[in-house]
């Protein structure tokens, strides 16, 4: 069985996509030097752990495609709610629930439980943008999901560092 | 408002894990619950101090999503992720597997019997409801496989006195079915819901049907028999079922369960914004409910489930994802 | 939009309780998720291709040049949605590459323009079922519809119209004898019995991808009478109007979708001539269309007489007892109640059980039971079999499937007519299916001598490749990319 991305000589489904510069080091401030205050988690730090999730298709970060951007993080400590937008390369493309879910599950092993993660794609940037968005905001199917090893492999595959 | 429902009792019920559900056994002296570490625990109380009494661990292959009581008590289903529903036989010191219900293709969500202990209702991600039978000698077989809803259906329920099932689906509406010569059929479509409806529930005298959704409301339906005074048309053979109340405005985030006390008529909710919410219907010419209680940090994390105990009247049982079990005692507020 | 889904892999056709609207507009349709690529022309020595989409979806691959080549939509075939089980597992719609009445015109209006070299002789082999359906919505009887359909199709430039039911004599056949010779070697085999009818497609489906290897060996090799007729067409009939077997058009009409996934199965296509036994299946509804589609009224057309090749006697249509969908049961029965233990059965009596969709037979002599036998159709009885199976509490020694309660006559490509119930329909289909007269294989004439001529004897090795077959356990494709969750 042959999907995009597998195997040689198939056209992968967004051949040559933008590729976008890395944002660099963030500075740090005096308030997080102290150890005695606790880090208020912030946009650019939900972006820092999602920016180098691997695209299940190319050999490059969501960053580097600008599937994410920082822009797109909306973080609320307080409130303990953490919302990321994301944008898939092109509106047809079928991994957009791969990545979604991919996003999701570094969120949820990053963050503090407490936190409440909504991760939805772009406005009007997907075809299926309901869909998608409604199975990534479904507990019960992400948590099914993930009990599924093969789905697991690849998601952790995603969420693994480049050397 | 928050002095309406007081915490009696926290319990780390399921460690590292989410609980899911919460079932009462009949007779009110045992709750039954289940999560993601696989296992059916069954919690006593000795005094006042709930204490767990087994673990089924043995089970399940993947999270335990629902469990359910028999009506006698002496047998405990339990749906799972990984597609297969166990009955467990109460015996004397524990539980023990006398079955294996498989059939669906993908994860159980959920599980129930009917009234009369020879029926049992399973539903699943892969769309279908199956209605199966039970005889004298724990056979199980399935007696109606239900297509009708278009997506993952989450949950069923049985009527409290008759045969007749209900079904809360991802695909935003509630299905209820009934036997019709030798197979069940889709009686009546439920629709209203704006997103997912999680959980529903009866209320005591079955008339009337509670559905909670992802859209963050709460409605309540009630059903019309032919030739009622309303004037509400009916078909000559089914009950029609109008929506007559829509909570909203109430929970901000989705609501994973809602409990019909049959002993008090109280509502209760479970929401993804770890509350829990207490309802009370109003006295007036139109049916309306009121919010009696509110605990906003019931649970560290969302509330999964909250079941009325059925022999004590005000004692309500909830988990969710922290792990925990709570048990509270609930009084209606004056004035409400 | 929701269309009568093709339930593939519970067995073919939609539950008689949900009624069905329009089944005959059933068509199927391709979701994002399939994965199947887009197919690109690789010349030697391109470079990897750019593709650019247009707003309206369409793939056009921008060569090096910059000039642009817009891309062929990819062909989704029936094999690669049963080989890939990527979208189609809860099936909801997958399109085929054509709609199949279309693909007969097809090949009608090529014969039209063609050179006699590349012609082909298009045949019609028609169920029973299908022509009772027929009868049915026409408010014909089934000779006149017969031969008003031979007529019919023969002005559309078909050459010969045939009936299945004389296929289905072999299928019957090899299936008794297929059964008495497990039921004696019970001691040696573990998995001869209980013996499970082979001639539903839905029901094969669903057990190659469901229980695969556990099941396959219960499964008797005996192939339907819709593959029986594809060996007998291509084979014996090619040879007699001096054809090459790729030089027939071989057509069935059936009354369910899922006879067109056993037409394509590999076992199915001989890899000499490159042809398939059955190159093309259409249902009643799709046979009606073609009517519409003419502007022609059945029962408006002047009869032809019915092409005898294949039968036991002129203007005359024949049926095997047993029900409307084959009658395994029946005169595996009967003919093994003789064979085993020298008892003659004239009537079988049905014992219903839970539902009128699960009955029972039972030999017994002297309180002795030898022979139990059950019919089981739709999802749930299959279900429970399987699972009973499963537990080793299966107490019978054949069981007739069907994917369809209450059997082919309600198969999911029959016609639906307004007005009347369902069961009242379906009442009217059964009664029509059974005004033909029955008999018994044994006593025709020409299967006979076939079985002599063509095949070169009863136990021949050509008998065996020609009206017995093999199933394969299905796996289910599992990389992470496609995934439902």
């Amino acid at each position: 069985m042959v999907g995009p991305g597998q195997g040689g000589g198939q056209p992968l489904q967004n051949a040559n996509p933008l590729i976008y510069r890395r944002s660099g080091e963030r500075p740090v401030t005096a308030r997080e030097e102290d150890d005695e205050l606790p880090d208020i988690i912030d946009d650019r730090e939900i972006f820092d752990l999602i920016r180098s999730i691997n695209d299940p298709e190319h050999p490059l970060t969501l960053e580097e495609l600008n599937v994410v951007e920082q822009v797109r993080v909306k973080v609320n400590d307080a409130e303990s709610t953490v919302s990321v937008e994301f944008t898939p390369t092109i509106p047809h493309c079928s991994m957009a629930t791969l990545i979604g879910l991919s996003i999701k599950v570094k969120l949820i092993r990053s963050l503090p439980e407490r936190f409440k993660l909504d991760v939805h794609i772009t406005p009007g940037t997907h075809v299926s943008e309901h869909a998608v968005n409604k199975q990534l905001a479904d507990k019960e199917r992400v948590a099914a999901a993930l009990e599924n090893s093969h789905l697991l492999e690849v998601v952790n595959q995603c969420l693994s560092a480049r050397s | 408002m928050k002095e309406a429902l007081e915490l009696l009792e926290r319990v780390s019920a399921h460690p590292e894990a989410r609980c899911w559900f919460l079932a009462w056994s009949p007779g009110g002296g045992l709750l039954a619950s289940c999560g993601g570490d696989r296992t059916v625990r069954v919690w006593g109380r000795d005094g006042p101090q709930w204490s767990c009494r087994a673990v089924l661990s043995d089970g399940h292959q993947r999270t335990v999503r629902r469990v359910a009581w028999s009506p006698c008590g002496n047998y405990l289903a339990s749906a799972s992720f990984d597609a297969t529903t166990c009955i467990w036989k109460k015996q004397e010191d524990g539980f023990e597997c006398i079955t294996t219900l498989e059939g669906h293709e993908n994860e159980v969500k959920s599980v129930a019997w009917a009234p009369s202990g020879t029926l049992l209702a399973t539903c699943s991600r892969d769309k279908s409801v199956w209605v199966w039978e039970v005889d004298e000698e724990e056979e199980y077989e399935c007696v109606s496989v239900l297509n009708s809803h278009t997506q993952d259906v989450k949950h069923v329920v049985w009527h409290p006195n008759q045969e007749l099932l209900a079904s809360a689906s991802y695909d935003d509406t509630v299905k209820l079915y009934r036997e019709e010569e030798d197979d069940w059929v889709c009686c009546a479509t439920l629709e209203g819901h704006q997103s997912t409806v999680w959980s529903v529930a009866f209320d005591r005298s079955g008339e009337r049907l509670a559905s909670c959704s992802d859209d963050r409301t709460v409605r309540v339906w009630q059903s019309y028999r032919p030739g009622n005074q309303h004037g509400v048309a009916c078909s000559s053979t089914d009950p029609t079922w109008k929506c007559i109340c829509n909570l909203s405005g109430y929970h901000t985030r989705t609501i994973y369960d809602v409990a019909w006390c049959h002993l008090t008529g109280a509502l209760a909710t479970a929401c993804g914004d770890d509350a829990i919410r207490v309802f009370e219907e109003s006295t007036g010419p139109e049916p309306s409910f009121s919010l009696a209680a509110h605990v906003p940090r019931a649970h560290a994390q969302d509330v999964n489930c909250v079941a009325w105990s059925p022999t004590e009247p005000g004692l309500l049982a909830s988990c969710g994802d922290d792990g925990d079990i709570a048990f509270w005692r609930y009084q209606r507020p004056e004035g409400c | 939009m929701k269309s009568a889904s093709v339930r593939l892999e519970r067995g073919g056709c939609r539950e008689a309780s949900a009624p069905l609207k329009d089944p005959c507009n059933t068509a199927l349709f391709v979701f994002q998720e399939c994965i199947k690529p887009v197919k690109v022309e690789k010349k030697l020595g391109q470079a990897a291709a750019k593709i650019r989409i247009e707003a309206d979806g369409s793939y056009f691959q921008i060569n090096q040049d910059g000039g642009a080549q817009k891309l062929e939509k990819a062909k989704i075939t029936l094999n690669d949605c049963l080989a890939c089980s990527g979208c189609i597992t809860s099936a909801e719609s997958v399109l085929i590459t054509q709609q199949s009445h279309e693909e007969l015109n097809k090949m009608l209006a090529f014969n039209k323009t063609a050179t006699p070299s590349e012609q082909k002789l298009v045949v019609v082999s028609v169920s029973p079922q299908s022509r009772a359906s027929l009868a049915a919505r026409c408010k014909m009887g089934v000779l006149e519809t017969a031969k008003k359909l031979t007529a019919f199709l023969k002005s559309l430039g078909v050459h010969y119209v045939f009936d299945t039911t004389f296929s289905r004599n072999f299928s019957l056949l090899e299936s008794q004898r297929e059964f008495v010779k497990r039921f004696r070697k019970q001691a040696e085999d573990r998995k001869a019995l209980p013996m499970l009818a082979s001639a539903c497609p839905g029901w094969i489906c669903y057990a190659e991808k469901t229980h695969g290897s556990f099941i396959i060996p219960y499964i008797s090799t005996t192939k339907s009478p819709q593959q029986v007729m594809g060996s007998l067409i291509k084979d014996y009939f090619a040879e007699q109007q001096h054809l090459t077997p790729d030089q027939i058009y071989h057509v069935t009409v059936m009354p369910c979708y899922d006879k067109k996934l056993e037409a394509s199965r590999p076992d199915f296509f001989n890899q000499e001539y490159q042809t398939r036994d059955v190159d093309c299946v259409i249902t009643t509804g799709e046979v009606l269309k073609l009517l519409e589609q003419e502007g022609v009224s059945l029962s408006d057309v002047d009869p032809a007489p019915l092409d005898t090749i294949f039968s036991t006697a002129e203007e005359e249509l024949t049926s095997h007892s047993g029900g409307g969908s084959g009658g395994y049961l029946e005169h595996i029965y009967k003919y093994a109640a003789k064979e085993l233990f020298g008892i003659q059965v004239d009537t079988v009596q049905y014992k219903p059980l839970k539902n009128k969709d699960f009955q029972e037979v039972t030999l017994e002599k002297d309180g002795a039971v030898l022979l139990q036998f059950a019919l089981a159709y739709g999802f749930r009885n299959i279900q429970n079999l399987v699972q009973k199976l499963k537990r080793g509490k299966s107490p019978y020694h054949y069981v007739e499937v069907m994917a369809c309660p209450s059997g082919c006559l309600n198969g999911g490509g029959q016609i639906k007519l307004d007005g009347n119930s369902s069961k009242d329909q379906l009442q009217q289909v059964e009664r029509l299916y059974e005004s033909v007269q029955t008999v018994v294989p044994e006593d025709n004439r020409t299967v006979r001598e076939l079985y002599e001529q063509w095949l070169g004897g009863v136990e021949s090795e050509k008998a065996v490749k020609a009206l017995h077959t093999e199933y394969h356990t299905v796996e289910k494709a599992s990389t992470g990319f496609n995934i439902k969750w």
